[in-house]
């Protein structure tokens, strides 16, 4: 499904991945930690498109189309989806209009007829309850005034709504509560389907308690230094960062 | 020159017979017009607003009324509300397309022309005591000049259940048109009104419409206010509003310019009496080689009183957009509450905004906050909305809409706002 080979990005002339490979399967969960400053959310705002970030090397391709020659708004149509760290909030654009907007266009891009108005509203209804969302927060406007915790959630409900997949999540668990978090992870429990994957990114491994990864990824200083299964979380965990820092050290002095 | 065409027009005014010592008033008025002259870009209040392009001109105060006006009334988005009209075509009463249906007697909707001769008292009482004409010198213009507007009264305790609105419509098909309408709305105590007064041009000739209009509010009144400005094509106006505030009264303005070659808004209010609220909202949205200027002034003259406003600016094109702000908080206005924001959005590189809040606080015990800004869409706005596969041109179209919406909607007729809505969107 995503394939990325020695991806390399910078920003302001700072190089930030120097070398990225990755593979992603159809149904995998992939969680890639590290410490901060490693460029975990330089990766995320690579795949999603963020203008800010320079790729100078390497490549990505998403069921076998060139990501990176792609603008945000195909990526998001082609199947990616990018839950946010900090969701931002847009006053004066209503939950509701804006994922109607968000489901026509990507059906438009996909030369299906636009959804009508009540299939809609079945739609989004059927996906609130899945999700246990509050229907007040759907009309009000986007994320406007939202506990950090409804803003992650919100997340994870326009996940639903957009059907994509592969998602990447970035630090979703940053500033959530253990109440938030299970909720949050319960909704990213219930769209796994076998096909639907999943690149969590996080800095804790307790996020990774309630979404199991099959594959943990070690980055650090742009590079995939270590990967293993779940098990891999727990042990950085208890040991933290350093001795993974200090096994790359080793290797570049000997 | 526009100074022949005054010149000329006020000469026929010094033979008419008149109610009242109203050529007294005029000549006061066009004494202090000539004494200032027009403003220029000298004057600290007309820095960024040059009328060259105006007073060289000619213009024709007055022209026969074509049909054509007829089917732009229709075809307005005003003309569908249930309401009571006053259409004016270059500053004439249409008695035609004019229709009051408010039931109360009482309640007096009528053209200004019409309430000189029947309602002396309350004219004179009045007319001319709130837009000053010292110093002003397109005021002093408006009142030398003046022959009709509309004349709107509500005695005390009364709710005029619809709207008025006050259409004027600049009609340059011929030639180019000069129109100094002038309105005078009394709300006495414990009354409601609600005013929409609507600007429309038709014609390829150059307009300009200097209007004022006087607004009292007795106290505990209530007013909504609403001016929209869409005149297309090469059309200037100026445009001084004038409210002036008894105790505990509440006051709701919108302007939204949404076309016009050069606008200037000239919004004042004076608060005269404790717990007022005073309202202000703006939304100007430009295109082309348009300048739209906003000077507003809030008078906090008395303690306890709240004044809110927020002016925002979507500008493309080579336009210019002006905002200057005053609040003056007077001595006595201990207490006084007043926010100012301006917020503009450049579409353009060759767009240009001036903003200027100017705050004159002589009170000690008040709380003023103002900010403007002047920038681009928020790119970390239309980067998520883009990230959930809306295109770069829907998202941006989506994000203006919001921003422009919010001020539309202080506007407390539903079917206008949404009907104004659709006629944003098609600006953006």
């Amino acid at each position: 499904m995503l394939e990325i080979k020695e991806l390399k990005a910078e920003i302001e002339g700072k190089k930030i991945l120097n070398g990225i490979n990755l593979v992603v399967k159809p149904g995998e969960v992939h969680a890639v930690m590290g410490p901060n400053g490693a460029g975990k959310s330089t990766l995320s705002a690579v795949l999603a498109g963020r203008a800010d970030y320079a790729v100078t090397g390497g490549e990505v391709s998403f069921n076998g189309k060139d990501l990176l020659d792609m603008t945000p708004e195909d990526r998001a149509r082609e199947g990616v989806f990018l839950a946010f760290q900090y969701p931002v909030e847009i006053p004066g654009v209503s939950t509701t209009n804006f994922l109607k907007t968000a489901i026509n266009e990507k059906r438009k891009y996909l030369g299906l007829e636009p959804m009508e108005a009540t299939a809609f509203l079945k739609f989004m209804r059927e996906k609130m309850e899945l999700m246990e969302m509050d229907k007040a927060l759907t009309s009000r406007s986007l994320n406007e005034g939202f506990s950090g915790g409804e803003k992650k959630r919100n997340e994870v409900f326009q996940m639903a709504m957009l059907e994509p997949k592969l998602t990447i999540m970035d630090e979703t668990d940053s500033g959530l509560d253990i109440d938030a978090l299970r909720l949050v992870s319960a909704g990213v429990n219930k769209l796994k389907d076998g096909e639907r994957s999943f690149v969590v990114i996080t800095h804790y491994q307790r996020l990774l308690d309630y979404i199991v990864p099959d594959f943990v990824h070690v980055l650090y200083k742009g590079r995939i230094v270590k990967s293993g299964d779940a098990s891999l979380a727990k042990e950085l965990e208890a040991k933290g960062y350093d001795w993974i820092k200090a096994e790359v050290e080793q290797d570049a002095n000997a | 020159m526009l100074l022949e065409t005054i010149k000329k027009d006020f000469i026929q005014y010094k033979d008419q017979a008149e109610p009242g010592n109203f050529l007294a008033l005029r000549e006061a008025a066009f004494a202090e017009f000539e004494k200032l002259g027009f403003p220029t870009t000298k004057h600290e209040e007309w820095k960024y607003t040059n009328l060259k392009s105006i007073t060289d001109k000619t213009f024709q105060s007055t022209c026969e009324i074509k049909s054509l006006v007829n089917e732009l009334f229709n075809a307005s988005i005003e003309s569908k509300l249930t309401a009571n009209f006053l259409v004016f075509v270059n500053g004439s009463l249409v008695n035609e397309l004019s229709k009051i249906i408010e039931k109360d007697n009482s309640i007096v909707i009528s053209s200004l022309a019409n309430a000189r001769k029947k309602h002396q008292d309350i004219f004179n009482q009045h007319f001319g005591k709130y837009a000053m004409v010292e110093g002003q010198a397109m005021n002093a213009l408006n009142t030398a000049l003046l022959s009709d507007g509309a004349f709107v009264f509500v005695p005390k305790g009364k709710t005029v259940v619809h709207p008025v609105v006050i259409f004027n419509i600049s009609d340059a098909s011929d030639l180019n048109v000069l129109a100094q309408p002038r309105n005078l709305i009394v709300v006495e105590e414990q009354s409601t009104l609600t005013i929409v007064e609507t600007y429309y041009a038709t014609g390829t000739n150059a307009s300009l419409t200097n209007v004022v209009t006087e607004t009292y509010a007795g106290k505990q009144a209530h007013v909504e206010h609403y001016k929209i400005q869409q005149q297309a094509g090469a059309c200037y106006q100026n445009n001084f509003t004038q409210f002036f505030q008894e105790a505990d009264t509440n006051i709701n303005h919108v302007t939204l310019t949404l076309d016009g070659t050069l606008v200037r808004n000239n919004l004042h209010f004076y608060m005269n009496g404790e717990n007022c609220n005073s309202l202000l909202y703006g939304l100007y949205v430009t295109d082309n080689n348009d300048l739209v200027d906003n000077h507003t002034r809030v008078d906090h003259a008395k303690p306890n009183c709240f004044s809110d406003e927020k002016y925002k600016g979507i500008l493309k094109g080579h336009s210019t957009a002006v905002f200057n702000g005053k609040i003056m908080v007077h001595l006595d206005a201990q207490k006084t509450n007043a926010y100012q924001r301006n917020q503009n959005i450049l579409l353009s590189d060759d767009a240009t905004v001036n903003t200027k809040p100017q705050l004159e606080i002589f009170a000690d015990d008040v709380k003023c906050t103002h900010g403007a800004t002047v920038g681009e869409l928020d790119e970390e706005s239309m980067f998520y909305l883009r990230s959930r596969g809306i295109p770069e041109d829907v998202a941006r179209k989506l994000l203006l809409t919001a921003y422009a919406v919010d001020i539309a909607e202080k506007i407390k007729i539903p079917e206008l706002v949404e009907l104004l809505e659709q006629k944003i969107d098609g600006k953006l």
